[in-house]
C-alpha cells in the first residue's frame, strides 16, 4: 500500500501521527516530512484509519497500489 | 460598544437570510441543562448550506454562515480570499495590535508559524507533559475528600491557567491574578473584559521589558532572541504573540474540560467505559472535541467570491463554526450520537487549513491528562442534586456551575 502525501495540504494537526507515529513521520514543526510513504506489510489497516483521519484530507491511498 | 442596527447587503439573497445568532437562536442564552452544540445541528436538517445571519457578532454586525465540514474546508484553506486579519483589538480598544500569527495572512503567516510551530509540537508537549500532570493531579488531590466541586473554578481554569503559566515560564504565585484577569476577559461585562484585555497587554508588556533586562530561556526569552528573515521581532510582534496564547488558549482548554465531564456526568454508561478502557481516553477526547466543540472561524473575504454560484463579496464576513460542521452528516454518521471510539473522525475543533490552532496539541494533552487523572482519582460522578450547569452560546461556547458530587 502507497499513501500520497499532499505536504502543502497539511496543516500539522498531527492526528495521523497520534495513531502511527511510525508510519506517518513528522518534521521539527509537526508537519508530515514530504514523499509517498510505503505502508510496511501488516500495517494497512492503521495506516488507512491514520489516512481518514486527517482533517484537510492531505493523505490519499494510491489506487491500484494497494495489492500484494 | 455600540451596537451597530442589522442591514442586510443588497448582494444577499433575501431567501438565505435567517433569524440565527450565536448569542439569541434558542440554546444559545443561558440554560440550565442545555447543550448548545445540540441546539445548532437543526441547520443540517433544514438548510440552506449557506445563508446569512444579519446581527451574529458580538457587536451586531452580520456575517454568513458555513454549515457543512467540507464547505468549511474550502473556505479555511483559502486564506487569500477568506482573510483572517480582523483588527480585534483595533475594534474593542482602538489599540493598533494584530494577534499573532491568528490575525496575519500568508505569505508572513508562514513566516510566523515556521517559528512558533516547534514550540508547540507534538514532541515539544511531551516535554510539557509531566508539569501539566502535576498541576492536575494538586488540583484533584485539593478537593477529592470533599466528595464535590465546582468544576469550572476548582479544576478546569486553574488547570488551565497553570499549564499556561507553566509555558510562559512565570510563576505559579500568580495564578489567582490571572485566574481573576481570565474570568473578567471571558465572563465579565463588556467594561470588565476592556479592562482585562487592557490588564493582560499590560502585563505581558512588563515580561518582555523584564526579560530585556533578565535575559531567560523562557518563551519570551526565546521571541527576544528570534530571527525571522534576518530581523528579530518586534516588540508589538512579540506583544500579539503573547496576546493571542492567553486569549486563545484558556477559555477554550476549561470549556473543554467542563463540557467533558458534564457529558461524563450525565452518561454514566460512558463515564465506566472509560474507567474499564483506559486506552478509551484518547479517541474519547477527539469525540468530544468533535460533539463539544466551542469556537467558530470568523474570516473576512478580501475578493469577491462565487460559493456555488452565491456571491459573497469583498469586506463579506464569514463565520465557520465549528460545533455545526463537526455535526454535519456528511461528514460523520449520526453526528448527535457520542460514539467514544468513533473512528474517522476527522473533526474541525481547531480549524482547518494554514490557521490550524497552534496550541492544538498542547490543548488535546491537557484534556487526555485532566480526564486521565480525574477517573483515575474520583469515583463515580454525577451531576450535584438540587443543582443545574448552565450552558451558554457565545463567541466561546461555555458552562458554568458545573458542581460535581461523589460522595
Amino acid at each position: 500500500m502507497i499513501i500520497r502525501v499532499k505536504p502543502n495540504i497539511c496543516q500539522g494537526h498531527a492526528r495521523c501521527y497520534a495513531l502511527a507515529p511510525q508510519i506517518f513521520q513528522l518534521d521539527d514543526s509537526g508537519y508530515i516530512l514530504p514523499g509517498d510513504i510505503t505502508v510496511p506489510e501488516g500495517q494497512e489497516a492503521l495506516a488507512l484509519r491514520g489516512v481518514r483521519s486527517c482533517p484537510e484530507k492531505a493523505l490519499t491511498v494510491l489506487d491500484g497500489q494497494d495489492a500484494g | 460598544m455600540p451596537q451597530a442596527q442589522p442591514v442586510i447587503p443588497n448582494h444577499v439573497p433575501p431567501h438565505l437570510v435567517r433569524d440565527f445568532s450565536y448569542w439569541k437562536t434558542p440554546g444559545m442564552a443561558p440554560t440550565p441543562n442545555g447543550n448548545p452544540q445540540a441546539a445548532l445541528s437543526f441547520v443540517h436538517r433544514e438548510g440552506p448550506p449557506l445563508f446569512y445571519a444579519p446581527a451574529n457578532t458580538y457587536d451586531g454586525r452580520g456575517t454568513w454562515v458555513v454549515t457543512r465540514a467540507e464547505d468549511q474546508r474550502r473556505i479555511l484553506q483559502n486564506p487569500e480570499v477568506f482573510s483572517s486579519n480582523r483588527g480585534i483589538f483595533m475594534a474593542a480598544l482602538g489599540e493598533d495590535l494584530p494577534m499573532v500569527p491568528l490575525e496575519k495572512d500568508p505569505p508572513d503567516h508562514q513566516m510566523y508559524r515556521a517559528l512558533l510551530n516547534p514550540l508547540l509540537s507534538p514532541k515539544r508537549v511531551d516535554a510539557m507533559e509531566a508539569g501539566a500532570r502535576e498541576r492536575a493531579v494538586r488540583l484533584i488531590e485539593g478537593f477529592k475528600d470533599k466528595g464535590s466541586c465546582e468544576i469550572m473554578n476548582d479544576f478546569a481554569f486553574p488547570f488551565a491557567v497553570g499549564v499556561f503559566l507553566q509555558f510562559l515560564g512565570v510563576s505559579d504565585d500568580r495564578r489567582d491574578e490571572f485566574l481573576g484577569w481570565a474570568n473578567d476577559q471571558f465572563h465579565g461585562t463588556l467594561d470588565q473584559r476592556l479592562n482585562a484585555m487592557r490588564t493582560v497587554v499590560n502585563f505581558m508588556k512588563g515580561l518582555i521589558d523584564l526579560r530585556k533586562r533578565e535575559p531567560a530561556e523562557d518563551f519570551v526569552g526565546f521571541l527576544l532572541k528570534a530571527d525571522v528573515q534576518g530581523r528579530p521581532l518586534t516588540d508589538k510582534e512579540i506583544l500579539g504573540i503573547a496576546v493571542l496564547l492567553f486569549e486563545a488558549g484558556l477559555d477554550t482548554v476549561a470549556a473543554a474540560v467542563g463540557f467533558d465531564l458534564y457529558h461524563l456526568a450525565r452518561h454514566p454508561d460512558d463515564q465506566q467505559r472509560l474507567r474499564d478502557d483506559r486506552d478509551l481516553i484518547k479517541p474519547a477526547v477527539e469525540e468530544f472535541f468533535r460533539a463539544y466543540s466551542t469556537i467558530q472561524m470568523l474570516r473576512k473575504a478580501v475578493k469577491d467570491y462565487d460559493f456555488d454560484g452565491i456571491m459573497i463579496k469583498a469586506g463579506d464576513l464569514v463565520s465557520c463554526p465549528t460545533m455545526i460542521a463537526n455535526r454535519d452528516p456528511a461528514e460523520f454518521p449520526d453526528p448527535d450520537r457520542i460514539d467514544l471510539a468513533r473512528d474517522n473522525n476527522r473533526h474541525t475543533a481547531f480549524a482547518y487549513g494554514p490557521h490550524r490552532c497552534l496550541g492544538s496539541h498542547l490543548a488535546r494533552r491537557e484534556l487526555i491528562i485532566g480526564l486521565e487523572e480525574f477517573l483515575a482519582r474520583i469515583p463515580t460522578f454525577r451531576i450535584k442534586q438540587g443543582t443545574a450547569p448552565v450552558t451558554y452560546g457565545g463567541y466561546v461556547f461555555g458552562i458554568e456551575n458545573l458542581v460535581l458530587d461523589w460522595t
